[in-house]
C-alpha cells in the first residue's frame, strides 16, 4: 500500500487563527508532518475563540482550533527571543514547506527573511500569507473576514436588493483562502522538488477573492466587456425560484422555465394545468403576476411535505431543486453518513467528537484517522531534544518563557 | 529571467464544466499545464451557443462585450473567457465510438484528466478509474462529483446555488430579519476549486515518488463542508443550530455593513477589541452617544449591537465609502468599502500589484483581466494566451499530439468531430 502523496513532507506552521491553519490541515491531511509554532502560555489566538466544548472558555476545548488543527504537533516558542529565532533557524534545515501569515516585514526584523532562512536551507519553499499582498497601498490595512470579502469578494451582488449587501457565513472567506494558499505551496514546492530550489510565495486574502471564480471574475469580466454592474436579487419575479418554506423548513428551486414547469406540474399531480393559462402561454409564464399566482398553489403543497421527501421527489422528477440544509440536517444526512465522512475524534479535553471529514479521497491509499489537536506545546520537549537540548537547558528556557 | 513555470510539460485533460472543475483546470493552466479543455460541437459546455434574438434585440444578451453576441457568441462569453484562458480547446464528437477511441489515444497522451459531470455521465463517457488507468497506467484521475461516486445521492443533480443550500450556507448567512428566499446565489461551493488543484498536485507528487497513477476523488459538498467547520463543532460539542445569522459575528461588534454617501456605496467596519472601538470613535470625533454605558465594553456593544449599528449608519451616511475605510485602517481598525466591479479596476493597491491584466481575443477584443492569483518570488507568470476559441486547437492536438495526418485530419472533419462552428441543433 503506498504512503500518502505528502508522506514525509516537513511543515513549518507560523500561523494562527484560519487561515494558514487550513492550509496546513489540508497538507497534514495529505502526509505532511506539520510542527505548529505557537507562543508561550497563550498559544495560537484560534484557542480562545469560541465554540467552546460545553460553553467552556478553555486554551484546549475551543472548537474552531480542534477543527483546524487536527494532525499536527504543537511546539511553543517566543519568536521575538534571540534563543527562539535560533531555535526556528535550527528547525529550518529540516523544514520543507514554512507556511506564515504574519504581517509584511516582521520576520525580516526578526532575522527570519526568507533570504535568511533559504541561506540556511536553499530547497526551503516560503508561504507568506497576507490580507493585501507584501507591497502596495494597503499592505499594513487591518482585515477580518468581514471587511476583507467586502473588498475582494462579491459582496455588493450578495443578498437582497432592498436589504444591505451580505457576507458569506461565518469563516467560509477565510477557508477558500486557506484553499487557494494549499494550491499556491503546492506550485512552489512542485517548482522546488524539480529544481532543487525553493522560493518565496506572496498570496492575499484580498487577491485570492478577487480572482475567484465564485461570481467574481465573471461580474468584473462582465464590467470590463460592457460596463455593467452586478447587483442584488430582486424580489421574486421568477417562477417557482428561490427559497421557499415546506413542512420542515425551506426547499430551494433556481428555474422558472416551460421545461421546469413541464417536469414540475406532473410531480405536483398538477400535470392538467399545463394545457390552462396563464401556464401554457410561456410569454405569460414569465410575468411576475404569473409568478405571485403560481406561489399561491405551490406553497400550500410545499408545506404538506418535508425537505427530504421533496429532495427525493425532485431528483426522481428531474426537477432542479435542493433542500436548505441546516447542519444538524447535514450531520445526520444518511448520505455523508453512508460514506463515512464524518470521524470521530478522541480528544483529551473533550472526549471523542464527531468531525468533518477529509476534502478529498484518494484512492487505493489507506489513510488512519486524524490524531486530535495537539494540546499547547505538547511537542516542545520531543522536539527541543530532537535538537540537542539537555533537559536542563529546556527547563532553563521553559524558565526564561522562551519556550 | 525566472524559473519555468511549475506545471510546464504537464498535459491535463479537461472535461469540466460550470465552475469548480474550470476552477481547478484554471489554476493549473496558470501555472504552466498544457490543459486541454475537450469539448464537442454537439453540446455546448459554453452556455448557449446562441443566445435568444428577441434578448439581444433588447440589449439584454448578458456578458458579451457591448452586449453584442457577434457571429461566434460562444468565443465571446465573459463567463467562460474569465477561466479558460490559458487554456487549449479540441473538439470531438465523443457521443461516436470513434470519438471516444480519440478520448482513449488523448488519456494515453496526458498526465491528468479533470472532470466534473454527474457520475452516471462520467460513467457513460469513459471517464471512470477503469478506463482511464487501461489507457494510461500512470494516470492522474480526479473525478469531481457534487455528492461523491457511492452513497445514496450519488447521481443526484445540483448546481451552484443548490449546494449552497444543501451544504448548509444559505441558512447561516440568512438575513436575521427575514426568510431566506431571494438572496443572491453565491457560489463559494466552487470555490473549492482551489482545493482541487492543490489536490493534482499532491497526486504529481505521488506519481514521481511511485512512477504510479493515482484516483482521486474531489466530492464539492464534502469539500465545503468543512469550510462551515466552526457551526459543524458547535452542533457536534453542544448541540446548537445556527441559522441567520447575516453580517454578525460572535465575537465582534461592530461588525456590520453601513451606508455611505451616494447610490449602492457601502463600507464594512470591525471592532475587534476596545483598541478598534476607541479608535473609531476618534475618527468618529467622539460623539455622546459614544458614551452610553450600553457601548462601554465589547460585551455590552455585542448586546447592543443593533442600536450600534443604526448609530454608527447615521455616521457613514453622508460619508465617502473610501474616506471612512482610509481613516479607520489609518488608526489601525479593520474596514474595508464593499467594492464594486469599477472599484476593483480603479484600485490603486491592485494596480500596484499589477493584478489585472490587458488580454487581446481575437473574437471579443481587447479587455482588462483579473490576473493570477499568487506570486511566486523567482517564477514570474502572467496569462499567456486568451481563452481558446472553440476547437482552436485542433490541428496542434490532432497532428501533432495525436500524430493524425492531414488526410485523417481532413475526414475527422468531414465526420464532425473538428470544427470551430457548433452543430445548428446546438441551443
Amino acid at each position: 500500500m503506498a504512503d500518502l502523496p505528502l508522506t514525509g513532507v516537513r511543515v513549518l506552521e507560523l500561523s494562527s487563527y484560519f487561515v494558514g491553519p487550513y492550509t496546513t490541515r489540508l497538507l497534514a491531511d495529505a502526509g505532511a508532518d506539520v510542527l505548529k509554532i505557537e507562543p508561550p502560555t497563550t498559544g495560537d489566538p484560534a484557542r480562545h475563540e469560541g465554540p467552546f466544548f460545553h460553553d467552556e472558555p478553555d486554551l484546549e476545548k475551543s472548537g474552531v482550533f480542534l477543527f483546524l488543527n487536527t494532525n499536527k504537533r504543537s511546539v511553543t516558542l517566543n519568536l521575538e527571543s534571540n534563543r527562539g529565532q535560533q531555535i526556528v533557524r535550527d528547525l529550518i534545515k529540516e523544514t520543507d514547506i514554512i507556511v506564515e501569515s504574519f504581517p509584511p516585514g516582521y520576520l525580516d526584523k526578526l532575522g527570519l527573511s526568507y533570504k535568511t532562512l533559504s541561506e540556511i536551507n536553499p530547497n526551503l519553499v516560503m508561504v507568506s500569507i497576507t490580507n493585501y499582498g507584501q507591497n502596495g497601498k494597503y499592505k499594513d490595512y487591518q482585515g477580518v473576514d468581514l471587511t476583507l470579502w467586502a473588498m475582494g469578494g462579491a459582496m455588493i451582488s450578495s443578498g437582497h436588493i432592498d436589504e444591505y449587501p451580505l457576507k458569506l457565513a461565518g469563516r467560509i472567506a477565510s477557508f477558500h483562502v486557506g484553499s487557494c494558499v494549499a494550491a499556491a505551496t503546492m506550485t512552489a514546492y512542485w517548482n522546488a522538488l524539480l529544481s532543487d530550489e525553493g522560493e518565496q510565495v506572496d498570496i492575499s486574502f484580498y487577491e485570492s477573492w478577487m480572482g475567484s471564480i465564485d461570481r467574481r471574475t465573471r461580474d468584473l469580466l462582465v464590467h470590463a466587456y460592457t460596463g455593467e454592474q452586478s447587483q442584488r436579487a430582486f424580489p421574486s419575479s421568477r417562477l417557482a425560484s428561490g427559497a421557499y418554506p415546506c413542512k420542515d423548513g425551506y426547499f430551494h428551486f433556481s428555474n422558472g422555465g416551460r421545461r421546469f414547469l413541464d417536469r414540475l406540474l406532473p410531480m405536483m399531480g398538477l400535470e392538467h394545468l399545463a394545457n390552462e393559462p396563464p401556464w401554457n402561454d410561456p410569454v405569460a409564464l414569465v410575468q411576475p403576476e404569473s409568478a405571485q399566482e403560481f406561489d399561491a398553489i405551490f406553497i400550500p403543497w410545499l408545506l404538506e411535505y418535508t425537505k427530504q421527501e421533496l429532495r427525493d421527489m425532485c431528483q426522481e422528477a428531474g426537477v432542479l431543486g435542493a433542500p436548505v440544509n441546516t447542519v444538524e440536517d447535514i450531520v445526520n444526512d444518511r448520505h455523508f453518513i453512508e460514506r463515512e465522512y464524518w470521524q470521530t475524534i478522541d480528544h483529551p479535553a473533550t472526549g471523542p467528537l464527531s468531525y468533518p471529514g477529509f476534502n478529498v479521497r484518494f484512492h487505493g491509499i489507506e489513510r488512519p484517522n486524524r490524531t486530535p489537536a495537539p494540546l499547547l506545546g505538547a511537542d516542545t520537549n520531543g522536539v527541543m531534544e530532537h535538537l540537542g537540548y539537555s533537559p536542563e537547558e529546556i527547563g532553563l528556557l521553559r524558565h526564561q518563557g522562551v519556550i | 529571467m525566472g524559473k519555468k513555470l511549475p506545471l510546464e510539460g504537464i498535459r491535463i485533460l479537461d472535461f469540466c464544466h460550470i465552475w469548480v472543475g474550470p476552477y481547478a483546470s484554471q489554476l493549473l493552466a496558470d501555472w504552466g499545464a498544457e490543459v486541454i479543455w475537450v469539448e464537442s460541437r454537439y453540446h455546448s459546455v459554453r452556455g448557449q451557443a446562441r443566445p435568444n434574438p428577441k434578448t439581444v434585440a433588447q440589449g439584454q444578451a448578458f456578458g458579451y462585450p457591448d452586449k453584442e453576441p457577434g457571429d461566434r457568441p460562444w468565443n465571446r462569453s465573459a463567463n467562460i473567457n474569465r477561466h479558460a484562458r490559458n487554456k487549449l480547446s479540441i473538439t470531438v464528437d465523443n457521443r461516436t465510438e470513434k470519438g471516444r477511441d480519440i478520448v482513449r489515444q488523448l488519456m494515453a497522451k496526458s498526465d491528468v484528466i479533470l472532470e466534473n459531470q454527474v457520475p452516471v455521465t462520467a460513467e457513460r463517457y469513459g471517464l471512470t478509474w477503469d478506463e482511464a488507468s487501461k489507457a494510461n497506467p500512470q494516470i492522474i484521475l480526479m473525478n469531481m462529483p457534487a455528492f461523491g461516486l457511492d452513497g445514496p445521492y450519488k447521481n443526484y443533480r445540483t448546481l451552484g446555488s443548490h449546494m449552497e443550500a444543501i451544504s448548509g450556507h444559505q441558512i447561516i448567512r440568512a438575513y436575521p430579519h427575514m426568510d431566506p428566499g431571494q438572496l443572491s446565489d453565491v457560489f463559494p461551493a466552487d470555490a473549492g476549486g482551489a482545493a482541487a488543484a492543490a489536490a493534482v498536485m499532491m497526486g504529481l507528487v505521488h506519481r514521481k515518488r511511485t512512477g504510479q497513477g493515482l484516483h482521486i476523488e474531489f466530492v464539492t459538498a464534502e469539500n465545503f463542508i468543512p469550510y462551515i467547520g466552526d457551526f459543524v463543532m458547535d452542533y457536534t460539542m453542544n448541540g446548537r443550530v445556527h441559522q441567520h445569522e447575516g453580517n454578525q459575528d460572535w465575537s465582534m461588534a461592530p461588525h456590520q455593513v453601513y451606508k455611505c454617501l451616494g447610490d449602492e456605496q457601502w463600507v464594512t467596519i470591525a471592532c475587534r477589541n476596545d483598541h478598534d472601538w476607541n479608535a473609531l470613535c476618534q475618527v468618529m470625533e467622539n460623539p455622546t452617544w459614544t458614551n452610553d454605558p450600553r457601548f462601554s465594553d465589547s460585551l455590552s456593544r455585542y448586546q447592543n449591537r443593533l442600536a450600534l449599528d443604526e448609530y454608527i449608519s447615521t455616521w457613514t451616511a453622508d460619508k465617502d465609502k473610501f474616506w471612512v475605510m482610509d481613516s479607520l485602517q489609518a488608526l489601525g481598525v479593520p474596514s474595508g468599502a464593499v467594492f464594486n466591479e469599477k472599484d476593483a479596476y480603479n484600485d490603486p493597491h491592485l494596480e500596484e500589484r499589477r493584478f489585472f491584466e490587458d488580454v487581446s481575443h481575437p473574437d471579443a477584443g481587447t479587455h482588462s483581466y483579473p490576473g493570477i492569483q499568487w506570486k511566486l518570488s523567482k517564477t514570474p507568470n502572467k496569462i499567456r494566451r486568451h481563452a481558446p476559441q472553440l476547437g482552436q486547437d485542433n490541428e496542434y492536438i490532432y497532428k501533432e499530439v495525436l500524430g493524425f495526418t492531414a488526410k485523417e485530419y481532413e475526414k475527422l472533419v468531414s465526420e464532425g468531430h473538428i470544427g470551430m462552428e457548433y452543430d445548428e441543433s446546438v441551443p
